[in-house]
């Protein structure tokens, strides 16, 4: 069970690596994956800054969850796919943005999954 | 202004004009030089120039060259100016633009190949880009800069980034395709190795309209721009670079029933009969033999059913020629409608020799296979309509090059002879032939002593430029004289390892493999443009002295040699697979880079 959920949680872990990394490789076509367009000046380097430093920190946040098996190394990655979907809700809440169903669904189901995991394969506390 | 602020505040102003002053006089257009060649001199009028320039159009497939298509406003053209039977230009489509727009040598153009074509290690080079380098001045610039209004609708292949699209090259209303080709009847790529086609209005990515034919469209925009500023008195530069006939060789079906049941005699019988057709017209001497080319299949083998396919791609073809032309002859009658024809001259030429790399079996399962993945299909009923992929046989290619030997890519004549026609109302010579050596490089000058335009100085907009290199062809147009080049003059190129060189009647050249044995031979071009007598046993002063004139010519153009495995189709592919999924490819590796050490901490600590 504890191999099948490390497995389980693993995989959205390389996404997430391989969309930060895509933010430094190939910012454009990563830019069109979220909808939005690529920028210049300032707005290039906060784009690819921080969303590349977001997706690589999230992935690794997992792994190192997962060989230390220490519960506290779940919740940065927790916290972090579990704002973005309550704050995408609040966006389209407060600023008129869509309702991006199907980017929040599957956030919500790694967060999930990620909590979940938390509870069942730490070893530590 | 007092002598206490000259010899005040002024003075670092003064000291500064001093300085720049005479860079600024070598790099402005010195209209006032040398015009004594103009065909203008006794007219203030300057004739406004269209520049037409046809894709792989093969050096007999007008009929004023010798060829059944029916091409009637051509032969208009070359009836009122000179037609060029000994016109050379690249053997492929970015080199021939390069040296076309700027009258320097292709490789100090920064364009010695495509670049779908230039391997990585060549790659390394700043002049081995595959694009219009800095370091070049374009007629149009020139043109602009000397008060012309400059418009270009077309293929453009010389760069794809906004720096290097033709709206910062000197035109002044565009309408591009930055790719090598591209579908004739939509927005669609005609090689996977491109995402999309990527076509350019004024430098902006454009979408092209649902009924697109891009012979009719690319001379609707070349009107449009041409009618915007009919209402003032400058005079007009138009470069139309038509698609056609490259691949995918695509026409409407009208044109295409002009040729149905025209081919079938097959390529062998029509390379004989263009031949005969060229020799009557005077186009090669009556002396002149022909070999049969090695890509020319044997007719009488095929069943059929192949014939009658491998006929109506050919047809498909001939059509599209046909389409070219009467497109030609809207813009044509345009400019009479609007009094502009008079003082209009027209170039004509193509960028290189008939295309011989098509399918021999076209439409075989596993290539209807391939097309439909990228929504194509290569049926004979709707060959050459929308959402079909054709392409003209090597075989046929072989007819298109009659008499020529070998074809695009390589250095034999019928990669690099091609018609040249020069024409207008205010040309001297009329329906005349001219058998004078002349080179693609030769366009950009002559169009600038047509136009009374200077030559760029040694530095131009600020920045040191090469020098032109082409000659002036007027004297030809005027009657004036027979040759431009002299016998000793030499014209050298290379191509992905081929490599040629020109002097007096005579040719060195090397064909590399597939259709080339890698050997050095020696013609006479004029008296065998069929190049079928190699004369370099029989002349061995001549080749050796040649051969060191073509190894100057590598050093003086920093020609860089190719790997002995290069092979000019293979690297297409390798350089269209990392173009379109290098970035993903890379991304993997690196995704890889980054987890793995996490999977072996994880490993080792879980044991």
């Amino acid at each position: 069970m504890k191999k099948v959920l490390s497995v389980i949680i693993a995989l959205p872990a390389v996404m997430f690596i391989m969309t930060g990394l895509r933010w430094l490789v190939d910012p454009a076509t990563a830019a069109a994956q979220f909808g939005m367009p690529l920028l210049d000046g300032i707005g290039l380097s906060t784009q690819i800054g921080d969303l590349a430093a977001f997706f690589i920190a999230g992935g690794m946040f997992v792994f190192i969850a997962l060989i230390t098996s220490k519960r506290s190394w779940y919740y940065p990655p927790i916290m972090l796919v579990g704002f973005t979907a309550l704050f995408r809700v609040l966006a389209w809440l407060l600023h008129d943005a869509t309702l991006a169903v199907q980017m929040i669904v599957p956030e919500i189901v790694i967060a999930v999954l990620l909590l979940a995991a938390s509870r069942i394969i730490p070893e530590h506390e | 202004m007092t002598l206490a602020t000259i010899q005040g505040s002024s003075w670092p102003r003064l000291l500064l004009l001093a300085i720049v002053m005479p860079l600024l006089a070598s790099s402005l257009p010195a209209q006032a030089a040398s015009m004594s060649t103009s065909l203008f001199t006794e007219s203030s009028e300057r004739p406004n120039i269209v520049l037409i320039l046809a894709d792989d159009l093969g050096f007999t497939d007008l009929a004023s060259y010798g060829s059944e298509i029916s091409t009637p406003n051509l032969s208009t053209l070359a009836k009122n100016g000179l037609s060029f039977t000994n016109y050379h230009t690249a053997a492929s489509c970015a080199p021939t633009r390069a040296m076309l727009l700027t009258g320097v040598n292709n490789h100090r153009a920064g364009v010695p190949n495509i670049p779908e074509m230039i391997p990585p290690q060549q790659r390394r080079h700043a002049h081995y880009q595959g694009t219009l380098g800095r370091n070049v001045v374009t007629v149009a610039t020139l043109l602009q800069d000397n008060g012309y209004h400059t418009y270009m609708a077309g293929k453009w292949h010389l760069g794809m980034t906004p720096d290097l699209l033709p709206s910062r090259r000197g035109f002044e209303q565009t309408i591009a395709l930055a790719d090598s080709g591209a579908d004739n009847w939509e927005q669609k790529p005609y090689l996977p190795i491109y995402e999309k086609a990527n076509w350019f209005a004024d430098g902006e990515e454009t979408t092209l309209p649902e009924d697109f034919y891009s012979s009719r469209f690319l001379v609707d925009k070349a009107i449009e721009f041409i009618d915007s500023n009919h209402a003032d008195d400058k005079p007009f530069f138009t470069y139309l670079p038509f698609q056609a006939v490259h691949m995918p060789v695509q026409a409407p079906q009208a044109f295409i029933d002009h040729y149905m049941g025209v081919y079938e005699a097959g390529p062998q019988a029509l390379r004989e009969q263009r031949h005969a057709n060229a020799i009557a017209l005077g186009i090669v001497p009556a002396s002149s033999p022909m070999v049969t080319m090695a890509t020319t299949d044997d007719w009488q083998a095929m069943s059929a059913e192949k014939k009658r396919y491998e006929a109506k791609r050919m047809a498909v073809y001939a059509a599209m020629v046909e389409a070219m032309d009467y497109h030609i002859g809207r813009l044509i009658e345009y400019l009479k409608e609007t009094d502009q024809y008079k003082k209009t001259i027209f170039i004509f030429a193509s960028d290189n020799g008939s295309e011989a790399s098509g399918l021999a079996n076209q439409n075989t399962s596993l290539n209807q296979r391939v097309l439909r993945a990228q929504n194509y299909n290569a049926d004979y009923t709707t060959l050459g309509l929308k959402g079909s992929f054709n392409a003209i046989s090597p075989s046929f290619a072989s007819a298109s090059a009659s008499p020529l030997a070998y074809y695009k890519f390589y250095v034999g004549e019928g990669g690099m002879r091609v018609p040249l026609i020069i024409a207008g109302d205010s040309i001297p010579l009329k329906n005349e032939l001219s058998n004078a050596f002349s080179f693609v490089t030769d366009i950009t000058p002559t169009i600038l002593a047509l136009t009374q335009t200077a030559k760029p100085a040694e530095r131009y907009g600020g920045r040191k430029v090469e020098a032109i290199i082409g000659r002036n062809l007027l004297p030809l147009l005027n009657g004036h004289t027979k040759r431009v080049y002299a016998e000793q003059d030499s014209v050298g190129y290379e191509l992905g390892g081929h490599a040629a060189l020109f002097q007096g009647d005579f040719k060195i050249s090397l064909n590399r493999a597939p259709l080339g044995n890698n050997e050095w031979r020696l013609y006479n071009i004029v008296t065998d443009p069929g190049e079928s007598k190699d004369l370099s046993s029989m002349m061995p002063a001549r080749l050796q002295n040649m051969l060191g004139l073509y190894h100057q010519f590598t050093i003086d153009n920093k020609v860089l040699p190719v790997a002995a495995n290069y092979y000019a189709q293979r690297q297409v592919a390798l350089n269209g697979l990392q173009q379109r999924f290098g970035s993903q490819i890379l991304l993997m590796i690196l995704t890889v880079l980054v987890v793995l050490p996490f999977y072996l901490v994880y490993r080792l600590s879980h044991k």
